[in-house]
């Protein structure tokens, strides 16, 4: 197990590489630059042109380039003119909310996900497996930020059971932060419960024919216990890969849902920045959204062999 | 003869212009309506109920809290609460006195002597003099977004610590003008915070609220400051400057980046004030008894610029025949969402500067037929027009979309390209690769004519070719002591502009800023001002 988790570390170098230098490129590619942001949307060329000075941006690329690896070498991801802060500290600061956002988002899918696939699997081709798909597909089809904004006129203001944005810091009140959190949260769950009941559904439905299952069933288990105790455990596997798929996803939609609910996590800093042209922001982002697809990969591996103890011998 | 610029007193020479007739349409209906310049709004003479956190919500977050540096409206929304300069703009847009007790103007020009408030408090404790004021003027002149403004300046002298001389090189009676625009304001530090660099100095001002806490993606917090000195030559607020009295304990100004979010935000009562609330969420809203709506009128310019230098649009024939082809009121009408005024002059009608409308019928009206003799007479044969919008404000993407299918309807082929803010801008800045540029001009013409005029001279200028008799206008408005010459100088530019269809002024834009209805006494204004209001 620790031979392949150094295996795909050492893998994720070249990956880590490639994305640092295609983020350079972008820089080289997108026009416009910080310069403009910070002198303000009426600024004249001139006007611009004198702060771009001021902050050093008419240097060279490739030099620019070579300090921001030397800076890499040691720790340190930059500098962001706009927010006045390092860009590592400002990531650090905006991950536990992005993290969480997402979590919550992928544990809220696979609780109501994998109950329904499962008892769409037991009902198979009656009405219950019929609803269940069906209501995964449109949960599937609805755009998160469109799901977004339908909770907070729903909930957050019609029903004003939930604030409709903003953030509050687990450490400063757990229920605030629970609050802030749920509609967020719930909605990025919504568009993951489809695909974890459908794989669900479909691996619990290959498993369900084995030979296991029918001795089980011979040996007189009640059919829940069937379903919960053989066939889920054994159905692991394809849904580990669709739920390590379904968080990297739910990262990437925590970039839309940050935005509609206020968040203040790395989805808006990154966002921000690529709006605003701050270069080293949407460095660091990159990188470190390679590095969670990598850290999460590797945990899905990992689960793997933790699920099917066939998957040991081989790895 | 010394020309004095105290509080209170009128412009020497000031210019009246009688009110035009300006063509309104579908203004939203059953919203209070301010119009600019704004009338001296009638301030409850009951003094406030101290306390409260009031939330107000803006779409972006700011680039920089370092006033000087940026003229973006999401900085000055927070810092002309933090910062005083010494002079600023009134309710009508005047420049009034603020951190100064007036300016005495040698006859010549060439001497400017500022006497400074005394007794007034930095949020430090530290007493302002006038070695803060010359430190925070040369930062200016180094650091400052509208630094050139102050290259006439050759010295600053502090003869005692109230008097701030500024003595210049060659005449600028603009000077007073743009050291009292909010665009990039020129604010006034402690002396000590001056040297530091860009984006560095710790936020200390003298305004009625100082700073606790900058939270990026998230808010700004500020609290009220209790050793605030008020402007006793004022008797109420007026503009940015005025008796300022700051009632709420505090004031959080939160970064909500979806109109949506804004909105439900004000319904639910989680947000007090919305900088700008959108058209068709005000209409739907407007028999809501929580929400209070104020009109803005006008907010801005809506303008789109040509490329004088490069393609199609360096053919004086060619620029004519978009002049000619584009149904400006119905552009206005979707790039507004209704909130609009048609008003082709260069600056604001009952401003100093208007330069009148005379003769501006004839360049306004769509002409179809006109417009495609004049593409027959530029020599056209159907090469690519290039229009660059960006997607980041609704107006400039609908402008560039409305006026595409109205140069196609005559015949023209064209490429709009839609892109972001950044990516339109720096375009847009090339000599070449574009014709049509969309834009807004917000705080330009809210100072005067000194932006809107610079914006098109110079080596940088928006249309990329310099006009020389642009230029010369531009050299009048910064040389000429009379006002009735300034004002003539900008009619010229008026006329040149339409003349030469170097831009298509299409119209005014309105914008919406909102309340709850418990906050008291708010009036709107270029930035949701927090002092003289309070929670009820």
């Amino acid at each position: 197990m620790l031979r392949l988790a150094g295996v795909r570390l050492l893998a994720a170098v070249p990956v880590l590489l490639i994305v640092s230098l295609l983020s350079f490129g972008l820089t080289w590619l997108v026009p416009g630059d910080v310069a403009a942001e910070l002198a303000g949307p009426t600024a004249s060329a001139a006007e611009i042109e004198q702060i771009r000075t001021e902050l050093g941006l008419d240097r060279p690329p490739l030099q620019r380039m070579l300090a921001w690896y030397g800076g890499l070498l040691h720790g340190d991801l930059g500098r962001s003119v706009l927010l006045n802060q390092d860009v590592g500290q400002a990531i650090v600061e905006r991950l536990p909310v992005t993290l969480s956002l997402a979590g919550l988002g992928i544990a809220f899918a696979c609780l109501i996900g994998t109950p329904v696939g499962l008892v769409a699997a037991a009902k198979v081709r009656r009405w219950p497996d019929q609803a269940a798909m069906g209501a995964s597909l449109v949960g599937l089809s609805i755009p998160d930020f469109w799901l977004g904004l339908l909770l907070v006129w729903v909930i957050g203001v019609k029903l004003q059971w939930l604030p409709t944005g903003g953030f509050v810091p687990i450490s400063l009140d757990p229920l605030g932060w629970a609050r802030c959190m749920i509609m967020p949260a719930g909605a990025l769950a919504l568009t993951q419960v489809g695909p974890i009941a459908r794989m669900t559904r479909s691996a619990a439905l290959e498993v369900a024919s084995s030979d296991f299952i029918r001795t089980a069933r011979a040996k007189g288990l009640a059919e829940p216990r069937v379903f919960v105790r053989h066939v889920l455990a054994a159905s692991l596997v394809p849904v580990l890969t669709i739920v390590g798929i379904g968080f990297g996803v739910s990262l990437s939609g925590a970039l839309v849902i940050e935005q509609v609910f206020s968040l203040p996590g790395v989805g808006r800093l990154v966002i921000g920045a690529v709006l605003r042209r701050d270069w080293p922001v949407i460095q660091g982002g990159l990188l470190l959204t390679a590095c969670v697809f990598v850290a999460v990969n590797l945990l899905v591996d990992l689960l793997y062999l933790w699920a099917d103890p066939r998957l040991r011998g081989s790895s | 003869m010394t020309a004095c610029l105290h509080a209170g007193a009128k412009h020497k020479g000031e210019h009246r212009v009688s009110a035009p007739s300006i063509r309104r349409r579908s203004v939203t209906a059953g919203l209070l309506a301010a119009a600019l310049p704004l009338p001296a709004i009638a301030q409850g003479t009951s003094p406030g109920k101290r306390g409260g956190d009031v939330i107000v919500a803006q779409q972006a977050q700011p680039p920089t809290l370092d006033a000087q540096v940026s003229n973006a409206q999401a900085s000055r929304n927070i810092t002309l609460h933090i910062y005083e300069s010494l002079y600023t703009r009134d309710e009508a847009a005047n420049p009034k006195p603020e951190l100064a007790e007036g300016v005495d103007i040698a006859p010549d020009g060439l001497t400017y002597r500022f006497a400074i408030r005394t007794g007034v408090k930095f949020h430090n404790g530290k007493t302002l003099t006038s070695a803060d004021v010359k430190a925070s003027m040369q930062r200016y002149a180094r650091l400052g977004d509208s630094r050139d403004v102050l290259k006439p300046v050759a010295a600053y002298e502090t003869p005692d610590s109230k008097t701030l001389v500024m003595k210049l090189a060659s005449v600028a009676p603009g000077l007073i003008d743009a050291i009292s625009s909010p665009r990039a304001p020129f604010v006034i530090m402690p002396e000590e915070e001056c040297g530091k660099p860009l984006g560095q100095p710790a936020l200390i001002g003298t305004g009625p609220y100082s700073f606790v806490e900058y939270k990026p993606d998230s808010h700004v917090k500020l609290v009220r400051f209790d050793g605030y000195t008020p402007n006793t030559a004022f008797s109420q607020r007026d503009g940015f400057t005025g008796r300022k009295t700051a009632y709420f304990d505090s004031a959080t100004f939160r970064f909500m980046p979806e109109g949506g979010a804004r909105t439900a935000g004000l319904q639910t009562g989680e947000i007090h004030v919305l900088e700008s609330l959108d058209v068709p969420a005000a209409k739907r809203l407007k028999d809501d008894p929580h929400i209070h709506s104020f009109t803005m009128m006008p907010w801005a310019f809506l303008t789109l610029e040509m490329n004088t230098n490069w393609g199609l649009t360096s053919n004086l024939d060619f620029r004519r025949a978009v002049q000619s082809a584009l149904d400006l009121e119905e552009i206005m009408a979707i790039a507004s969402d209704g909130l609009y005024r048609m008003d082709p002059a260069w600056q604001y009608p009952g401003t100093r500067y208007y330069p009148g409308m005379a003769g501006l019928d004839a360049y306004t009206r769509q002409d179809q037929a006109k417009a495609k003799k004049l593409l027959q007479a530029a020599g056209y044969k159907g090469e690519e027009l290039i229009i660059v919008a960006d997607n980041s404000f609704k107006p400039h993407m609908d402008t560039g979309t409305i006026a595409s299918q109205q140069l196609r309807a005559v015949g023209v082929n064209v490429k709009l390209n839609v892109t972001d803010w950044p990516t339109s801008m720096a375009t847009r800045s090339k000599p070449e690769g574009w014709n049509l540029w969309p834009d807004m001009m917000g705080m330009e013409p809210y100072e005067g004519p000194y932006n809107v005029l610079g914006f098109f001279g110079g080596k940088q200028t928006v249309q990329i070719k310099q006009d020389p008799v642009i230029e010369q206008c531009n050299a009048d408005l910064a040389s000429k002591l009379k006002l009735e010459d300034r004002v003539a100088a900008v009619a010229t530019f008026q006329a040149r502009m339409y003349d030469q269809a170097i831009a298509v002024k299409v119209g005014d834009l309105g914008i919406i800023q909102a309340t709850r209805s418990n906050v008291v006494n708010y009036a709107p204004y270029r930035i949701p001002r927090m002092w003289d209001c309070w929670f009820a």
